[in-house]
């Protein structure tokens, strides 16, 4: 792989804990030797998180269409938000 | 990889396995199976069909990031599980709406179920990034980092030649990803 993509796998295996993970010792090492590790990691830290949240996005969508194929659509939610705010 | 029928009893690493191998399939069958005493549950507690259908997707969602995961811990079938996590989200909801009657329900059910304070959100959000990937991109990505498929799955399903091909392109990915990010990053996210 080029060295970019090897620095995202080194990083990708500590912040994931990866079996092939630095130990923490030789971690920190490499943290004061390369001024941009810890702001690169923190970066990274970001995109898994966003990565989860898209996920969470996208399997919701499916269970949504999973309801619908099963039962039928429920009608628009902001009709149930609405409701739920003023249940005349 | 053929799927299966998930069955009524299937230990975690089952789970996981059936998620895997067809994930419609088996939320279909799970969703069939649990939603209606949900649904009678949270009807019966004055709640509406999409406050049922609110709590459980919730509850599934819960299930499938635990099997996935690794860490779900079942003492009964999938099944009951769902209706279980359904339940105490639905208790968490009708106390939040004694409290605040005019806010819906949050985005994270995690965090209902552990009871946790929500966790501070970065100013700008990764997944406008993410939504902004090439379609084939962002199924490598959620396939691995989310849904945590094995990497010979992936490469079998958007037809790399190896293992070695499909990780290599998940971090060229991740790297475009990374990229359009980083233009707005700032310092203070650092540790």
């Amino acid at each position: 792989m080029r060295p970019e993509l090897d620095r995202l796998h080194l990083i990708e295996q500590q912040l994931l804990q990866t079996p092939a993970a630095l130990p923490a010792s030789e971690w920190h090492l490499r943290q004061l030797f390369d001024g941009e590790l810890t702001a690169d990691a923190a970066l990274q830290r970001q995109l898994y998180h966003g990565l989860h949240q898209a996920g969470r996005q996208q399997l919701k969508r499916e269970l949504r269409t999973i309801h619908t194929q099963l039962y039928g659509s429920p009608g628009p939610r902001w009709l149930a938000a609405l409701r739920r705010c003023w249940p005349w | 990889m053929p799927a299966t029928a998930l069955p009524a009893t299937s230990p975690p690493a089952a789970l996981r396995q059936a998620l895997l191998a067809d994930r419609t399939r088996t939320l279909t069958q799970l969703y069939a199976r649990a939603f209606p005493a949900v649904q009678r549950l949270v009807r019966r507690q004055g709640g509406s069909a999409e406050d049922a259908q609110d709590v459980f997707q919730d509850a599934l969602v819960v299930l499938v990031e635990q099997a996935v995961a690794g860490t779900l811990m079942l003492t009964a079938s999938a099944g009951t599980y769902v209706v279980g996590v359904s339940r105490h989200l639905w208790q968490h909801e009708l106390r939040r709406r004694a409290r605040l009657p005019h806010q819906p329900l949050p985005d994270d059910p995690g965090l209902l179920l552990a009871e946790a304070p929500a966790a501070e959100e970065p100013v700008f959000a990764v997944l406008d990034y993410v939504q902004q990937l090439g379609e084939k991109c962002r199924e490598v990505l959620l396939a691995f980092y989310y849904f945590q498929q094995p990497l010979t799955q992936i490469a079998a399903r958007h037809g790399y030649r190896s293992v070695r091909s499909a990780t290599v392109q998940k971090f060229k990915c991740l790297e475009r990803l990374r990229e359009k990010v980083r233009a707005v990053f700032t310092p203070e996210f650092a540790d």
